[in-house]
């Protein structure tokens, strides 16, 4: 069948930036205390918080977090196990996203209760969460003084290993983010920033283009766990973005402090600050931008870009490119479709690694095509045959199973992440089969259709196969359609750098201009649509998945003359009506009767 | 007076321009944030200091001798609903919604303006001015109007006519009438008459008043009542059963439905009809128990025609979980977000 991936202890990759550190400590900022790195200057412990308010802590925790973090904040609640990023395990006193050095405790002052101080980690953690994360933003649910409160018992109670005011053993160094000036993002900045994130081998981890997809498989965290560099072209998923994905302090701070309990580490001590700011502005630079270069539409409910539900095809003459560099699609606007993971029928995939698509399309006289992209951080291409036909829609009895919801550590997602067997990487979508004679707003069910209503299905694999079926039901095994395999095309199958590239050219109609067996597109006309994507190496296959709601494809008509008569036509009729009152007025001043 | 009315036109200043500097991104938009469940009243006490802003402004305006015409007044005003309207109400509310409030508050204006007929041609002399004066600055006015108003009236033809790919509008019906009884796990529930088996009291009673009094605390944050953890390793009965609820909704339900219950889970941004937000009180405070367990255990795919069937990823909760699983998720749902399930009398 498939090979199991095999788990790698230790990192080199760890090794060599630690490594980079020490050797690199001797190295002394300018201005700085001697043994302190650029831009971080000495602060004091935080007084404890009082009993009262740890003892009032205890009642938000039980009520809110305990179900992830667990009884005794290890991070083993009744969620953990399906969680990947697991929820944290708060007994180390680890904490990812702070203003202080690697290592350090983060900041946490129960008299701070202003919200981005900088002040304040643990404080703005829990008020923005952590986006890409379960941990949603608690702002508007607890006050600012139940966050505080529940941090107090937090930080004294489930800290188990290390103390908060423990002079003996805890320093801190905190970076003076709100005083270093960020140095502005020019291209000369971000030109430094490429070359200096080969230099220090950031590429090594998350990859040459940015979207983590080097080593992506040999990660691990400080409890074995498996996990993943960030990819830089969404960061609005960015851990420690604080629900401003844009801002390129966010990104400066995480590579000023590290990751504490991952292999991020801090580049303090091997970097300046202006090195660490074009960096900074670098990555930022990385991040999806609309076609004015601006930075998308974030929705603030759910801090992921905005969702237009329509996806354009417009119009061309003659032959569409396979070529996405080439003129006719750089013209065409592109879609963010956002993925979910498919939750409703077994085996669900809790871990959803494929969380959007971006989607653009172009329609000639004979054919629509489809170009979908999207980022994953592994090549997957199952070794030799499946054990399945490609028209097997139930593969629970091979291996495709859905995490069992209690399994000890040993067994949740995290742990087992390494050791999927690898499936094909696949792309599909879903359109009604005459959906002309669906009286709205019926459609064939999102997941394959359903018995009434059939869906007309296109799915590319990694292997380099295409093919046409019908679906008829999310239980029911597809129909193979070979007569339509033979009128699709493949113009483009590539993955690159984390990202894949796939282009899908079908016919807009049948030979017979009928529309039996598969979907007829005509202008105009909005044809829902629904995307599925596969990831081969999370053990994606069948109905684990990843899906995004309904979407509408419209053949954008080329625009008709009317559009420009009618409204030249009103206008003159506004000039007609207007000498018409002020006739009639003057007329009227001047004592006249018509 | 005169100082109220100074304190009014500082509020109704202050207003503005926190607004003004929302729409152009200078003040964060969440300064003042709209809470869930209370933005009605939020929207309508925002609206009410900006009134009494405004008649501040205009009283101080009066009495510096630079009252600003009744027209304008009305003009600016009307304006001023739109824009906030507008920017100021998140989600955004359609196009054709604010046309609605357009036209209303409209009316509501030239009620105001034409009042008395004092007000009235107050009201209307500027109108008249530019139709009739014969000053220059009227003229110029006159011809200015005469050019821009076919051109803007003709671009707004071409852009409404102009085909656009908005997506269509469909109305779904969130809480679709139930059936008379569901048939689950090959045993027949009577909506009617059913009872969640684990809203017991410590004899094993159906007891919603002994329940009612250990859910979570209404207001802010929501916190559970004093003395009633369900992680209280002495917690029995009802409140034990709440944490094995929890614990499955936990494994299951939080994906969409969020750690808090609002419907904001990790994967609920890619859905449409996004998940239901259970804090809200149009929601399950607002259905019976039972209700809400034809609800889950048929799911998405259970939904009547009204409510989309073929659009919701709502798992037929059947296929994962036990009845009694399905019970106790239900009693956690009402216990996290301080609701009674509404009875049937």
């Amino acid at each position: 069948m498939s090979k199991l991936r095999v788990n790698v202890k230790a990192s080199p990759i760890i090794g060599a930036a630690l490594g980079a550190i020490l050797l690199s400590a001797s190295a002394v900022g300018i201005g700085q205390a001697a043994d302190l790195p650029e831009g971080f200057a000495k602060g004091d412990l935080a007084p404890a918080p009082p009993a009262d308010m740890i003892e009032a802590g205890k009642r938000v925790y039980f009520t809110k977090c305990v179900w992830c973090h667990g009884v005794d904040g290890a991070g083993d609640g009744p969620g953990a196990d399906r969680l990947w990023p697991r929820p944290r395990n708060f007994n180390q006193g680890t904490f990812k996203i702070r203003h202080t050095a690697s290592g350090e405790l983060p900041l946490f002052n129960y008299n701070e209760k202003t919200p981005d101080s900088g002040k304040n980690d643990l404080f703005d953690t829990v008020t923005h969460g952590l986006p890409g994360s379960a941990m949603p933003p608690w702002e508007g649910i607890l006050t600012e003084e139940q966050r505080i409160q529940v941090l107090s018992f937090v930080t004294t109670q489930l800290v188990k290993d290390r103390k908060f005011t423990d002079k003996q053993s805890e320093t801190q160094t905190i970076l003076q983010l709100g005083t270093i000036k960020p140095a502005e993002a020019t291209e000369d900045s971000i030109k430094k920033g490429a070359q200096l994130i080969v230099d220090k081998k950031c590429i090594e981890c998350h990859g040459v283009e940015g979207r983590g997809d080097g080593n992506a498989f040999n990660l691990k965290d400080d409890w074995g766990f498996s996990i993943q560099p960030a990819n830089w072209h969404k960061c609005w998923n960015f851990r420690g973005s604080r629900q401003d994905p844009y801002n390129v302090r966010n990104i400066f701070r995480t590579f000023s402090t590290g990751v504490n309990g991952t292999p991020m580490p801090s580049f303090a001590d091997s970097t300046s600050v202006e090195e660490r700011w074009n960096i900074a502005n670098f990555v930022n630079s990385l991040c999806e931008k609309d076609e004015e270069g601006k930075p998308l539409g974030i929705d603030p409910l759910t801090d992921k870009p905005k969702i237009n539900f329509v996806v354009p095809s417009a119009p061309v003459e003659g032959e569409i490119s396979s070529d996405p560099e080439n003129e006719m699609w750089k013209k065409q606007g592109r879609r963010y479709v956002a993925m979910g993971g498919q939750i409703t029928h077994k085996p669900r995939n809790f871990v959803n690694r494929i969380d959007d698509i971006w989607v653009k399309s172009l329609y000639n006289e004979k054919s629509v095509v489809y170009l979908i992209q999207w980022d994953d951080r592994t090549k997957s291409i199952a070794e030799g045959k499946l054990p399945w036909a490609p028209t097997q829609v139930n593969v629970e009895n091979f291996g495709v199973k859905e995490q069992a919801p209690k399994t000890g550590e040993e067994g949740s997602i995290a742990a087992a992440q390494n050791n999927y067997a690898v499936y094909n990487d696949a792309i599909a979508f879903q359109f009604p089969i005459k959906w002309q004679e669906i009286p709205a707003p019926f459609k064939p069910r999102y997941l394959f259709g359903d018995a009434k209503f059939n869906a007309d299905i296109l799915k590319w694999e990694a292997d380099g196969s295409l093919r046409s079926f019908k679906g008829t039901g999310w239980d029911q095994d597809f129909e193979e359609r070979d007569d339509f395999e033979e009128k699709v095309k493949l113009l483009k199958s590539e993955w690159k750098n984390g990202q894949w590239t796939v282009m899908i050219s079908r016919p807009l109609k049948g030979s017979k201009d009928d529309y039996d067996d598969y979907t007829r597109f005509d202008i105009g006309k909005y044809i829902p649509m629904v995307f599925f994507a596969w990831d081969g190496h999370n053990g994606d296959a069948g109905r684990k998945m990843a899906v995004s709601a309904f979407y509408y494809t419209i053949l954008q008509p080329p625009i008709p003359q009317e559009v420009y008569i009618y409204p030249a036509v009103i206008a003159v009729g506004v000039v007609f009506l207007e000498g018409w009152m002020l006739t009639r007025r003057a007329n009227k001043k001047k004592g006249k009767v018509l | 007076m005169k100082a109220l009315m100074s304190v009014g036109a500082l509020i109704g200043v202050l207003g503005l321009l926190m607004l003004i500097g929302m729409i152009f991104g200078v003040v964060p938009s969440n300064t003042v944030r709209l809470v869930e469940g209370y933005m009605p009243m939020q929207v309508l006490s925002e609206l009410a200091v900006f009134v009494a802003g405004f008649t501040g402004l205009s009283y101080l305006a009066n009495s510096m001798g630079m009252a600003i015409p009744r027209f304008w007044q009305g003009v600016l005003f009307w304006s001023f609903v739109q824009t906030y309207l507008k920017f100021r109400i998140y989600p955004p509310i359609p196009f054709s919604v604010r046309a609605m409030y357009g036209v209303v508050s409209f009316v509501a204006v030239f009620m105001w303006v034409s009042a008395n007929e004092e007000d009235w041609k107050k009201f209307r002399q500027p109108i008249l001015n530019v139709l009739d004066a014969n000053t220059g600055f009227h003229k110029a006015l006159r011809t200015l109007y005469l050019i821009l108003l076919p051109i803007l009236i003709g671009g707004f033809s071409f852009l409404t006519m102009k085909p656009s790919v908005d997506e269509p509008i469909e109305l779904r019906t969130v809480h679709p009438a139930p059936p008379a009884s569901t048939k689950v796990h090959g045993k027949t529930y009577t909506l009617q008459t059913s009872q969640n088996p684990y809203r017991v009291n410590l004899e094993g009673k159906y007891d919603q008043a002994y329940s009612n009094k250990l859910i979570v605390e209404q207001g802010m944050g929501r916190l559970m009542a004093p003395n009633a953890n369900p992680w209280d390793d002495k917690a029995e009965g009802y409140l034990k059963y709440v944490r094995e609820g929890g614990e499955i909704f936990f494994q299951n339900c939080h994906f969409c439905h969020g750690d808090n219950l609002n419907g904001r889970g990790l994967h609920a941004f890619a859905f449409n009809p996004i998940p239901a937000n259970f804090t809200d009180p149009g929601t399950i405070a607002q259905l019976q128990e039972t209700f809400i367990f034809w609800r889950v255990a048929k799911g998405g795919i259970g939904l009547p025609n009204e409510g989309f069937p073929w659009a919701s990823v709502m798992p037929p909760w059947e296929q994962h979980l036990t009845t009694d699983e399905i019970w106790k998720v239900i009693l956690f749902e009402y216990w996290h977000t301080g609701y009674y399930p509404r009875t049937w009398d």
